[in-house]
């Protein structure tokens, strides 16, 4: 289904899709909508549409909205098509349906497509804009949305340069925008498990002297700079050194010491990291992250995060 | 060490346990298998438990740890719901499973439970009871003979008790005056597992986190209230427990009271354990006392058919097996306001909800095209299982020329529209026993105002031979039932 990128148009196409899904016949119990905000997804060119779609099926169960995912595609002229993601919750009669707009715009028109945008954002919900991949950080079309948006959220990882994309993300949130880094997100298992620690009292952050945090990949990656950043605030008498390993990328290891003791924390294998301290070991699960996690957790935080906003600052 | 953690973000981090043994008494039962263990391991996966928390589990027969862990193994692949099991984690977290068999009535087993929660050294104790409630007052007396039971500096010792608390006022209060000769209340974690469940913590949600409802909440607009919990299925051979129990013990005078609580109690200034706690008991200290002569109108009590033929079930039980019972509020708000109040076995369906009917619109606009009364009352269905969430009936034009009104759903689905995993209710109570947070426990000044408030109904049962069986299984309970609501001018949603 496709219409000329006139928003009055793609709203009547919604209108009627959901009239559609009302009379299939596969839905006896009926559909029901559901919206707890708007969705933008600036996806990069070519070849991941399948996988935003992927990502955004799983996304809309716990935070169904509106998404409106522009791409960018050379060549093609402005386009935009109206689709549903339905799920029938296990157990029930009744399919949940949340509905998307798919707008593909040349490099040119994109900038012209937030005009388009105005009308289509759900009233009176927050916008929050997902800026997939590392276009986001160069791209003035994109720069253009970020107005609209109440968060934006980025994956720095994904920059050329990660030292241009922190100074984007800091310009931002001086100007007083809400802003994420996936690149953070991805952290959280590792901090949680390290700050278990100091509830556990198995250490003292007084005592701690040093800090080895082993990551894997090369170059200054923003992954180890948030983190030797976190735990400088957290322990600003101890001195934290970066390695890097030349395995997989992410982090591999942290390691404290204070005095006599030593605690670490080592990846021990794809789903499970190892935490050592004195003659006690335990293991804890950390699963590799999808970005349908990532984006679930970022979703769930729409107010103020001051850790990060400490951290970036 | 109580240095504040410098790493702390409770906006991602979920809330942890401090370092504690977990002694469960029962722990060869049913409900550890199926409920308690399930939940600890859950924890324990998503990184809510610390390395170094045990838990020490007791019954008669003779274990030792590894067999022990090999019959939480089990229960644990069998009964966990809705997710994974993972083999490195089990074996993490068996590691710390203890066992230490032995007779609740032989006062060598306490001292042996002493000795080895000195050995596993963990600064606090939280007590599970889950065993028969027979054992409840030996093992109070166990624990505070061997010297267990009480708090210390830096180390806690709490207990969770399982309902029933008691089978009537007076046993309650017996019960409690010998917990309290170890335990001062707030070291009590009376679970009362309705309150854990995420749709129950929903109901204060949605009355005082939206502007719009509470306004409407009163006698001025509220016609009467509706609390359901049926189950399909009869006694699935726990038919000795349950006689000694019946529905209005094992589901009234607990959940089903707790729930009305909520549903009909004043905000609290503050969102604190003590807070709520205050306002849910003062709402059950104002439920009005039945006289004698009014309980065979606002109470009915029902048998299914073959109950009495289920295995330990005695051939001339009197046990009720289904109970409507009407309740009034003395209080401001709610006066002359019946909250109806049923649940049965073999039932229709599985269903717990609560509908809130409201007045009629006060001058019919709009004559009946239908033959059935010109508008109809607004309902707002608060759903609590199988399918959490929220409905309001209104009425609506029909499409179509003429001015014809028809009434619709407007539903909100809970679980679907917030896809991600509800924590079980006992995750849920577990971690607030083990935090110290008592907001979804109930007190015992509530449990003695919920047994006052039955207790008229349970006296007069006592005295009275019933007609029983006096419902089909499959049905919605006996027609006095409907009677009973009928006398009002209501009828029962039976949906
Ligand atoms: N099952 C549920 O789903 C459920 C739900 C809500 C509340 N509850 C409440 O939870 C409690 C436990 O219920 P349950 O169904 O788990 O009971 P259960 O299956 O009968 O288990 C009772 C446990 O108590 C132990 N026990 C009995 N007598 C003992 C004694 N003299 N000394 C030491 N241990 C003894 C048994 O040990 P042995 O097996 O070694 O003899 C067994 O482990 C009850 O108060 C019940 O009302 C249960």
């Amino acid at each position: 289904m496709s219409v000329a990128v006139q928003p009055e148009k793609i709203l009547r196409e919604l209108r009627e899709l959901w009239d559609e899904l009302g009379r299939a016949e596969e839905t006896p119990g009926g559909v029901l909508r559901a919206c707890a905000m708007t969705l933008l997804v600036a996806a990069e060119e070519q070849g991941e549409a399948e996988q935003v779609r992927k990502t955004l099926g799983v996304l809309m169960h716990d935070h169904p909205s509106r998404a409106i995912v522009l791409r960018s595609q050379e060549g093609s002229g402005v386009e935009a098509r109206v689709f549903a993601e339905c799920w029938m919750p296990f157990g029930r009669h009744q399919q949940i349906c949340a509905e998307g707009i798919e707008i593909t715009a040349g490099g040119a028109e994109l900038s012209e497509v937030v005009h388009v945008l105005l009308p289509l954002m759900v009233p009176d919900l927050p916008v929050v804009l997902w800026c997939r991949g590392g276009r986001a950080f160069t791209d003035p079309a994109i720069e253009a949305l970020f107005p609209l948006a109440d968060k934006i959220i980025f994956d720095s990882a994904a920059a050329s340069d990660a030292k241009a994309a922190l100074q984007l993300l800091r310009s931002l949130r001086a100007r007083g925008r809400r802003v994420a880094d996936l690149t953070w997100t991805r952290l959280t298992g590792w901090r949680e498990v390290l700050s278990q620690l100091f509830d556990d009292g198995v250490l003292d952050p007084d005592a701690v002297a040093s800090v080895r945090i082993v990551h894997g990949g090369s170059g200054a990656s923003t992954c180890a700079l948030y983190l030797t950043k976190w735990i400088e605030q957290g322990l600003p008498g101890a001195r934290v050194m970066v390695e890097s390993a030349s395995d997989e990328p992410g982090i591999r290891a942290i390691t404290l010491l204070g005095g006599s003791a030593e605690v670490s924390i080592r990846r021990t294998g794809p789903s499970c990291v190892e935490a050592r301290a004195g003659g006690r070991s335990y293991r804890t699960p950390l699963p590799p992250v999808t970005e349908e996690a990532l984006m679930r957790e970022e979703l769930s935080i729409l107010g103020p995060d001051s850790v990060f906003d400490r951290v970036l600052a | 060490m109580n240095v504040a953690n410098p790493f702390a973000d409770p906006l991602r981090f979920d809330r942890r346990v401090p370092e504690c043994t977990v002694v469960i008494f029962g722990a060869n039962g049913d409900l550890t298998k199926r409920k308690l263990m399930p939940a600890l391991y859950r924890l324990a996966y998503e990184r809510r438990l610390p390395a170094s928390f045990a838990i020490l589990g007791n019954s008669r027969t003779p274990l030792s740890d590894d067999a022990f862990r090999d019959k939480m193994h089990e229960a644990v692949k069998r009964f966990l719901e809705d997710s994974p099991f993972d083999e490195d984690i089990w074996t993490s977290f068996a590691r710390n499973l203890y066992f230490t068999a032995g007779d609740l009535n032989d006062p060598e087993l306490f001292s042996k439970i002493g000795a080895k929660l000195g050995e596993l050294c963990r600064p606090n104790v939280l007590y599970y009871l889950s065993t028969q409630p027979s054992y409840y007052g030996t093992v109070v007396d166990g624990l505070g003979a061997a010297g267990i039971g009480e708090s210390r500096p830096g180390g806690w010792r709490r207990i969770v008790i399982e309902k029933p608390f008691g089978h009537d006022l007076e046993s309650a209060r017996e019960l409690d005056t010998r917990i309290h000769k170890v335990f001062p209340e707030e070291e009590v974690y009376r679970i009362d597992h309705y309150l854990g469940k995420e749709a129950v913590q929903n109901i204060l949600a949605f009355r005082f986190g939206n502007g719009i409802f509470e306004p409407l909440w009163n006698r001025r607009y509220v016609n009467h209230v509706q609390i359901t919990a049926s189950e399909s299925i009869g006694v699935e051979g726990r038919g000795a427990y349950y006689q000694e129990a019946g529905a209005l013990r094992d589901m009234i005078q607990n959940h089903l009271l707790q729930v009305m609580a909520t549903v009909a109690m004043e905000p609290s200034a503050v969102f604190e354990p003590d807070a709520v706690r205050d306002e849910r008991a003062k709402l059950l200290r104002s439920i009005k006392i039945m006289k004698p002569e009014e309980v065979p109108l606002h109470a009915v009590a029902g048998q299914y058919r073959g109950f009495r033929q289920e295995p330990g079930v005695d051939a001339a039980s009197q046990t009720d097996t289904f109970t409507a019972a009407t309740f009034y509020v003395d209080n401001w708000r709610w006066a002359g306001v019946p909250f109806y109040v049923r649940s049965g076995k073999r039932m229709p369906k599985r269903t717990t909800d609560i509908a809130i009917q409201f007045n009629t619109a006060p001058h019919a606009l709009f004559a009946s095209q239908d033959g059935g009364p010109p508008t109809r009352p607004n309902l707002l269905i608060l759903r609590i299982q199988p399918e959490e969430g929220i409905s309001l009936r209104f009425m609506s034009k029909q499409p179509g020329s003429g001015m014809r009104l028809r009434p619709v759903s407007m539903d909100f689905n809970y679980g679907s529209s917030f896809g991600e995993r509800s924590p079980s209710a006992y995750e849920t109570l577990l971690v607030d026993a083990m935090v110290g947070d008592a907001t979804l426990y109930t007190r015992q000044d509530m449990v003695e105002a919920s047994w006052r408030a039955v207790q008229p109904v349970l006296d007069d049962w006592a005295s009275r031979r019933f007609d029983f069986p006096n419902y089909e299984p499959g049905s919605w309970g006996p027609a006095e039932a409907d009677a009973m609501l009928a006398r009002n001018g209501h009828r029962w949603r039976n949906s």
